[in-house]
């Protein structure tokens, strides 16, 4: 539930980030987890992968990095300015 | 497809910690101390307050907020022992409060008649280390029932946690658990942590709590 809270957080941040970037299709999420942060990867990454596959991502995939140290953030987006909006 | 990435370094916790930020400020403003209590389900949360909201509500200026995942029972418990607002937040499934919700909580709280706040966090030793609620500092409990390696266990929360509370004594005899394994633990992942040994059943199982609790608000109040 701690991973889903996360997830959503993460996912707030990417769409108000793309939204100001005038960013088309958000293909892919960057994240990085520090390996003291306590969250639990495998919980985050199926949270992530259920929530990028529904509007408005749709089909945005979570790159997740494990650095050393409790950093959590959004790293980066990588997005698809001619992709088709479905 | 033309892919470009986009640079963003935003912390997760960004929003949480800038709205915990505000919370600080009110509080401080306010003149009022504040405790993140933290514990695992069942460690005598509730309990604790009871007690100390009933011997030092009025003599302090208790308030309290109370998160649970269901129910205001906690919140109900202790309304019984003062006659301020005792104000429930119930998160409906989330483990643990957030900034917001505190702050939204606070909007109910008479803090002008209040100089200790406390914020009964949701019975869970693992997410809320993580959430800031722009509370003085936190107070991690456990009790001789549980297992001594409980701060090995859960070192995130020992870490954050500036005093721990030790709690249920007087079932001690009863119980195989050693008290200074479980103190010698939790100095191990924070040696700074700093104990009180309590029983909220015995008459006088609460006395190095209230001492603490009053010095703190007096030491507030003379800032």
């Amino acid at each position: 539930m701690h991973e889903m809270a996360v997830a959503l957080e993460i996912c707030r941040i990417a769409e108000d980030q793309a939204g100001r970037a005038g960013a088309g299709r958000v293909v892919t999420v960057g994240v990085e987890v520090g390996d003291q942060s306590g969250v639990e990867i495998s919980s985050l990454e199926f949270c992530l992968e259920e929530l990028l596959r529904q509007p408005p991502f749709r089909r945005a995939k979570p790159v997740i990095a494990r650095p050393p140290g409790d950093v959590l953030r959004v790293s980066y987006l990588e997005v698809d300015d001619d992709g088709p909006d479905d | 497809m033309t892919v470009r990435t986009i640079d963003v370094r935003e912390r997760v916790m960004a929003k949480n910690d800038e709205l915990a930020v505000g919370v600080r400020r009110r509080l401080a403003d306010a003149g009022v101390v504040s405790f993140n209590l933290v514990s695992s389900p069942g460690s005598g949360k509730t309990l604790l307050l009871e007690r100390t909201l009933a011997d030092l509500g009025e003599e302090l200026g208790i308030s309290v907020v109370t998160g649970d995942v269901q129910t205001q029972n906690d919140a109900d418990r202790l309304a019984r022992h003062t006659d301020r607002l005792v104000q429930a937040v119930v998160t409906n499934g989330a483990c643990h409060l957030d900034a917001r919700q505190v702050g939204v909580a606070l909007d109910a709280i008479d803090l002008e008649r209040t100089r200790l706040l406390f914020i009964e966090n949701v019975g869970n030793l693992v997410c809320p280390a993580s959430w800031d609620l722009g509370e003085d500092a936190k107070i991690v409990l456990f009790s001789v029932t549980e297992g001594e390696d409980k701060p090995l266990k859960y070192p995130k929360m020992f870490q954050q946690a500036r005093y721990a509370v030790l709690s249920k004594l007087d079932l001690l005899p009863h119980v195989p658990f050693s008290v200074e394994r479980a103190v010698e633990f939790a100095r191990r992942v924070n040696p700074e942590l700093q104990f009180f040994f309590t029983s909220s059943l015995l008459p006088d199982g609460l006395e190095e709590w209230y001492g603490f609790l009053r010095s703190q608000v007096r030491r507030r109040q003379a800032a």
